[in-house]
């Protein structure tokens, strides 16, 4: 073996021997390529790892890390029950790419077709308007997306929104309004409550691979835990959705222009109905006249009329000028600083002579509430209507409220007949909102509470994480309140608030009839309202009714707004479950045998 | 005493068959699939991949392997060079027939449930048959050059129709490597790549005129090379220039038939950032994770763009990318400096050998393994277009792995009888 690969190795010698000289040159050749080869290739690695290395490694960074805004739902609106007013969901867009298509557009159509709604026909003629990014359907729900998903068809593109829902529509768009395409909250607490109902959006970098898969690894915990919070109402979708059929049956039955039912728990203002008609679907607020997005309740302005009686009778109580059985003269018609000044009834009831506070409430008479007023000076008669807050806002949390009108002082106190109207409840206007505030301050002994339907932002444990600042402010005296609140109790025994009885219990009313000033005039056009305290003997709610523009001879506040008030009630008794006052009234004791 | 001396004989007789072998020229290919293997391991982490282990397994094969063929003396093939010649056409035809399709060429044949690469093996085979023709004769005439490369030629067609643009290149590489190392004239090498030079300077996208100029000269250049080196002068010069002049035009024609989308794809690595989702997306990943990994690098398994699987195929071809984000530029120049060893010892046995088949194999195996270094790792760096050449031991690819030891094995069998050891 050793001897033949010997001999056969002196044999090639030869052939080694008859290379040509340049054999060194070759292979010096070779070891420049070589070597050169490697450098360079070490050149361009130090380019890279050394002088390009911190540009790449921010690429890298930036390619692997993307901000992420996680998808945080606007927080839903409940009401005092947890009933949904309103609420977040996803829905889709489809977009489709037909350039990245897998199959035949006629294939992908045919597919596509009965999930979208859409004809086959009619989706290959879409497909052919451009290569990619074609929108076929809006608002898919996630049933329909699972559907579009389980083709498995390429160029398809699904894209997340939220829309925001409103099961209730219209019964509460006029206080939680409504949110725009761009999700931006433009009426009612949507838009006044931003704040609270936009969680806070936790940005979050988040690791990616390749594939585009998100990584678990940098996910902050609380991207995962959704945000549970929920912005609860005071309100009672029961009692709103009774208080808007009673009040829509009146508006029917006048041809009335609009009405408003105010519900407010008079210990803390919270509202637990406010209904103001007409209404709008939130959902179609596009197709609403936009002066429905504001609620007339807060943000229109009525002259009150006789409903501000009772607050007139307790400013004069409490300033200690009159007393509650005083008697005043009513002659029926009385001319003050030349201005005629007679009561609703003086065609027919004429002069009703000597009455006292309580009957004065009972028949309205004007002329008694003038005589009662002028007992107090003008400029303490101003002072205590200021303190009272007519003129201003009341503060609540729902958005748009306008201001009260008010004369100058200056005005009120130089023309008699300026303190003479305002004792009747004209002159001066409010929203329908401050008046309920204030026969509230009477059912409450004295309060100025803040009106509000927010009770705070909630989590899923039911602590409190957000709550509204709101301000009460003692004014008038407990006794003082009291004795107008027995005297209202009488107006709907006895007087103008009969048709708001209601059998077993009492109430304290008031009932208003007032002329519209339209353009500075006082037109045949009428505004009437009825306010109810409910129940008299301790009184928790303050019931307004006011419907605008009733069409008949006999629209009164006590024929079209009473019932409204009395209607709602009865339904907070049965909601609230309130025991009789007077049971024998409602249970007839059964006669013996 | 008596039986220590006698055990240091025993292993020293059993190593005998190995005495004169290269040993650095056998470690050096096992570190370098051992980091490979790791590299592999890092980039399959997370991929749900598990078969870098098998990377091992077959370079622990194909060392024993080799250091059987290293035993075994060489001239043996001398013989049997035709028989090679035909195993490798048929193999490679047996692919056409029966071959398996993947990644858009058919290139597999299945035998008993393992995918053999035939192209891989063919390489070998390439080497063996040329190196054997250029020791009968050497290419120092027109007509062996004409003999070797209408030998090359079968296989390369066949390589080339399945397709497999990467091993057919590296197929003109052993060739051109081999023919200058037994001897061909310098210009005649020259003229053979004269064509494809041609048609790069004639289709560059140039200011003004410079590429005409350049062109123009290039073809002027060739016909004096042609004249030079051709043993007729006249027709030298004639068809240095007649060549490169119409490959020039065939080329422009041949280019101008190309879809824009093929152009990009072999010219995209001048400017990745054309197109960074299609084409261009490989080669910048590849960039960014070796910029990535800075000086010392983001460490074994830690590599972000690497563990997050940005680079596709890293595992395959751009397993250089997972050593550049992980090992960083100290890893990156490790491995070239390998290579680098790698290719001193080919060159030191080339030229040591006892015989011109020898040093032929050895330079042979030379060209094969720079030229597919040199290509891979510009690729994965940004100077080369994308073509699927693997990186010698470190690329997962069964193959392709064994070849490369087969390939060693039959250097050091060249080592392993030279007639006194030097180095």
């Amino acid at each position: 073996m050793a001897t033949t690969t010997s001999r056969r190795s002196e044999a090639t010698t030869t052939a080694t021997k008859t290379r040509p000289q340049g054999t060194t040159l070759r292979l010096l050749l070779v070891w420049v390529v070589l070597i050169f080869g490697e450098l360079g290739l070490a050149a361009r690695l130090v380019y890279l790892h050394v002088v390009e290395a911190p540009v790449l490694l921010a690429k890298a960074r930036a390619q692997q890390l993307t901000p992420l805004r996680p998808f945080s739902a606007r927080r839903p609106i409940v009401d005092r029950l947890n009933n949904i007013l309103a609420i977040d969901e996803s829905v889709y867009t489809l977009y489709v790419h037909p350039y990245l298509f897998n199959q035949p557009a006629e294939v992908v159509a045919t597919q596509l077709a009965p999930i979208v709604k859409r004809s086959v026909s009619d989706l290959t003629q879409l497909f052919k308007t451009a290569e990619s990014g074609i929108p076929v359907a809006y608002e898919l729900s996630e049933q329909v997306v699972d559907q579009i998903k389980g083709l498995q068809l390429e160029g398809l593109d699904l894209s997340q929104e939220r829309q925001r829902l409103y099961p209730q529509a219209d019964l509460t768009s006029n206080l939680v309004g409504y949110v725009n395409g761009d999700h931006e909250g433009q009426a009612g607490l949507e838009y006044s409550l931003q704040k609270q109902l936009e969680p806070v959006a936790r940005s979050a970098k988040v690791s990616f691979d390749g594939q585009g898969v998100l990584l678990p690894d940098r996910v902050p915990l609380n991207l995962i835990r959704a945000d549970d919070q929920k912005l609860r109402l005071t309100l009672d979708t029961r009692l709103q959705r009774a208080a808007r059929a009673a009040l829509k049956k009146q508006l029917n039955h006048y041809r009335a222009l609009r009405g408003t039912v105010i519900v407010m728990d008079v210990q803390d203002g919270s509202l637990l109905a406010l209904v103001s008609e007409p209404s709008y679907d939130p959902k179609r607020y596009y197709q609403a006249d936009p002066e429905l997005y504001k609620n007339w309740a807060l943000s229109d302005l009525y002259e009150p009329g006789s409903t501000f009686k009772p607050i007139n009778v307790a400013i004069a109580l409490e300033t200690g000028r009159v007393q509650p059985d005083n008697v005043f003269y009513d002659e029926g018609k009385i001319a003050v600083g030349g201005w005629p000044i007679q009561n609703n009834d003086y065609a027919y009831a004429g002069s009703r002579g000597p009455l006292s506070i309580s009957k004065i409430l009972e028949y309205s008479s004007n002329v008694g509430m003038v005589h009662i007023m002028q007992q107090v000076k003008p400029a303490v008669y101003y002072d205590w209507l200021a303190r009272l807050g007519i003129g201003h806002k009341v503060g609540s949390d729902l958005p748009f409220e306008t201001a009260g009108q008010f004369k100058p002082k200056a005005q009120f106190t130089s023309y008699p007949i300026e303190p003479a109207t305002t004792a009747f409840g004209q002159g001066f206007s409010m929203t329908p909102l401050q008046m309920t505030q204030l026969h509230a301050l009477l059912a409450n002994g004295g309060k100025l509470v803040t009106p509000h339907v927010v009770q705070g932002v909630f989590n899923s444990a039911g602590e409190a994480t957000w709550k509204p600042d709101l301000p009460v402010r003692q004014v008038l005296a407990p006794t003082t309140t009291q004795a107008v609140v027995s005297m209202m109790g009488n107006v709907v025994s006895r007087g103008t608030g009969k048709p708001a009885q209601i059998p077993g219990y009492r109430l304290g009313g008031k009932t208003g009839t007032a002329q519209k000033a339209v353009g500075g005039q006082y037109s045949s056009a009428r505004i009437t309202s009825f306010v109810g305290i409910f129940p008299l003997e301790a009184p928790r709610y303050v019931v307004l009714s006011v419907v605008d523009e009733p069409k008949g001879d006999d629209a009164y506040g006590s024929t079209v707004a009473a019932p409204v008030v009395k209607s709602v009630i009865e339904t907070l008794i049965t909601l609230e479950g309130i025991p009789p006052s007077h049971p024998a009234e409602v249970h007839p004791q059964p006669k013996k045998q | 005493m008596l039986q220590s001396s006698f055990r240091h004989l025993a292993w020293k007789s059993w190593l005998r068959p190995w005495q004169k072998m290269d040993w650095a020229l056998v470690v050096l290919p096992v570190v370098l699939t051992l980091l490979g293997g790791t590299a592999i391991r890092s980039a399959e982490l997370n991929q749900g991949l598990t078969d870098w282990w098998q990377h091992l397994i077959i370079g622990g094969i194909g060392l024993v392997l080799a250091l059987t063929i290293a035993r075994w003396p060489y001239e043996a093939l001398l013989r049997w060079h035709w028989l090679v010649y035909l195993v490798t056409n048929l193999s490679l035809i047996a692919v056409m027939v029966v071959g398996t399709s993947g990644l858009g060429a058919q290139r597999w044949i299945n035998i008993a449930g393992f995918y053999v690469q035939p192209s891989e093996f063919a390489k070998i085979g390439l080497i063996i048959t040329l190196a054997a023709l250029l020791h009968h004769r050497p290419a120092a005439s027109i007509p062996a050059i004409v003999q070797v490369l209408a030998v090359m030629c079968v296989p390369w067609v066949l390589i080339f129709l399945q397709p497999d643009l990467g091993t057919s290149l590296v197929f003109g590489a052993i060739t051109l490597g081999m023919l200058y190392w037994a001897n061909a004239n310098p210009g005649w090498i020259i003229l053979l790549i004269s064509p494809i030079v041609s048609i790069v300077l004639f289709n560059l996208p140039l200011p003004s005129n410079l590429s005409l100029i350049l062109w123009g000269l290039w073809v002027l250049a060739m016909g004096i090379t042609g004249w030079l080196t051709i043993p007729l002068p006249l027709f030298g010069a004639l068809g240095g220039v007649v060549i490169n002049l119409i490959s020039a035009g065939v080329g422009h024609l041949l280019w101008g038939l190309l879809k824009d989308y093929q152009k990009d794809r072999l010219i995209l690595f001048l400017d990745p950032d054309k197109d960074p989702l299609g084409g261009g997306y490989h080669l910048i990943q590849s960039r960014i994770a070796i910029g990535a990994g800075e000086l010392l690098g983001r460490g074994l398994n830690h590599g972000t763009q690497t563990q997050l699987n940005f680079i596709p195929e890293q595992h395959t071809d751009f397993i250089f990318s997972a050593i550049g984000e992980e090992l960083g530029f100290i890893g990156g120049l490790g491995v070239l400096l390998l290579f680098w060893l790698v290719g001193l010892r080919l060159v030191m046995i080339a030229h040591t050998a006892k015989d011109n088949f020898g040093s032929l194999l050895a330079i042979g195996v030379f060209s094969m393994l720079m030229f597919q270094v040199v290509i891979n790792i510009s690729m994965t760096i940004g100077l080369a277009p994308v073509t699927g050449i693997p990186l010698p031991w470190m690329s997962y690819g069964r193959s392709a792995l064994l070849t490369n030891f087969i390939a060693i094995g039959l250097v050091e069998s060249v080592a392993n009888h030279r007639r006194r050891r030097k180095y």
